[in-house]
């Protein structure tokens, strides 16, 4: 989850979400670069005492910047696109739930095997014990078996919600009478909070998402207690 | 005795030939000095926290320490 005071993504617990960390550092170092460019020829600009500084024409001067931004766009896009097609591979995944979004609260449906279907409420900050966090709990998490590539097929029961985890780099649209496919794999055990991310209503802001990765032997126990709920 | 020529035209050109490449080095300075003190310690970091470690250990003190919900510590819930 995010931390106060916090300015840059939340630790990645994906390897999309690594790979999505290390190119905005490659697309912000670009950033830094075209800034401190432009910043210094402002000041240069500002503090001339010339008066006649409007270059009327030359050539090279426009090929130059033609030519470097065009580069600087191509450093951008390939990896860019790299990583746009690594996030569109899905892999054999090991395990497919049914993620839907309601007005407000997510319901999550594991039917590959048996028919196993909850719904996940906030937790109501007056009930939170402490140590838990405000907005972002759940009474039902959705388990997944950790380092298990997980396809989740997200649709909404009435308005359009969004499925998002920050940490596992994953957010995808739910839409009435539309099934979305997103895939990931949790590199690590834990437990990882997101956020509706489409405005849906009243409580648009109190239907968190909680993902809990365990080691498939207790998400297997899990699953059998729940079956048995 | 006569005063010097002034100086009449080129001024912007040397201005700029002046400033120009000190702008363009410290802007790829800038860009040097940001992947080695963020991008590349972020990629180490990552690297150097999966190569040590131990996901069971990790699961087991994450138990102990009643995170989960799904799985309770000595037994399943």
């Amino acid at each position: 989850m995010a931390h106060p005071s916090q300015l840059g993504f939340q630790d990645a617990a994906s390897p999309v979400m690594e790979e999505l960390l290390h190119f905005h550092d490659h697309a912000l170092m670009i950033v830094f670069l075209i800034s401190t460019l432009v910043l210094y020829i402002i000041v240069a600009m500002v503090s001339t005492k010339l008066t006649n500084k409007y270059i009327l024409d030359s050539q090279e001067i426009e090929v130059i910047w033609t030519i470097l931004p065009a580069f600087i766009l191509i450093l951008i896009a390939l990896p860019s696109l790299r990583i746009l097609y690594l996030m569109d591979e899905i892999n054999d995944p090991h395990l497919t739930i049914k993620a839907m979004g309601h007005q407000w609260y997510w319901s999550y449906e594991y039917t590959d095997y048996e028919d196993l279907g909850f719904d996940s409420y906030m937790l109501p900050t007056q009930d939170l014990a402490p140590g838990q966090f405000r907005l972002l709990e759940a009474d039902h998490r959705m388990v997944i078996p950790v380092e298990s590539p997980i396809r989740v097929l997200v649709s909404a029961e009435d308005v359009l919600h969004s499925w998002a985890v920050p940490s596992l780099g994953v957010k995808m649209d739910a839409v009435p009478g539309r099934l979305n496919q997103t895939a990931f794999i949790a590199s690590r055990p834990g437990v990882f909070y997101g956020q509706c991310s489409e405005i849906c209503g009243a409580n648009h802001s109190f239907m968190p998402i909680v993902v809990e990765a365990v080691p498939l032997q207790y998400f297997e126990k899990w699953s059998s207690l729940m079956l048995e709920d | 005795m006569s005063l010097q020529k002034p100086l009449m035209r080129g001024m912007l050109g040397k201005r700029l030939r002046f400033h120009l490449p000190i702008a363009f080095s410290l802007s790829l300075l800038a860009a040097i000095a940001f992947k080695y003190a963020v991008t590349e310690p972020r990629k180490q970091a990552y690297a150097d926290f999966y190569k040590q470690y131990d996901a069971t250990k990790e699961f087991n003190a994450m138990r102990e320490a009643g995170i989960f919900e799904s799985v309770r510590t000595g037994k399943v819930k």
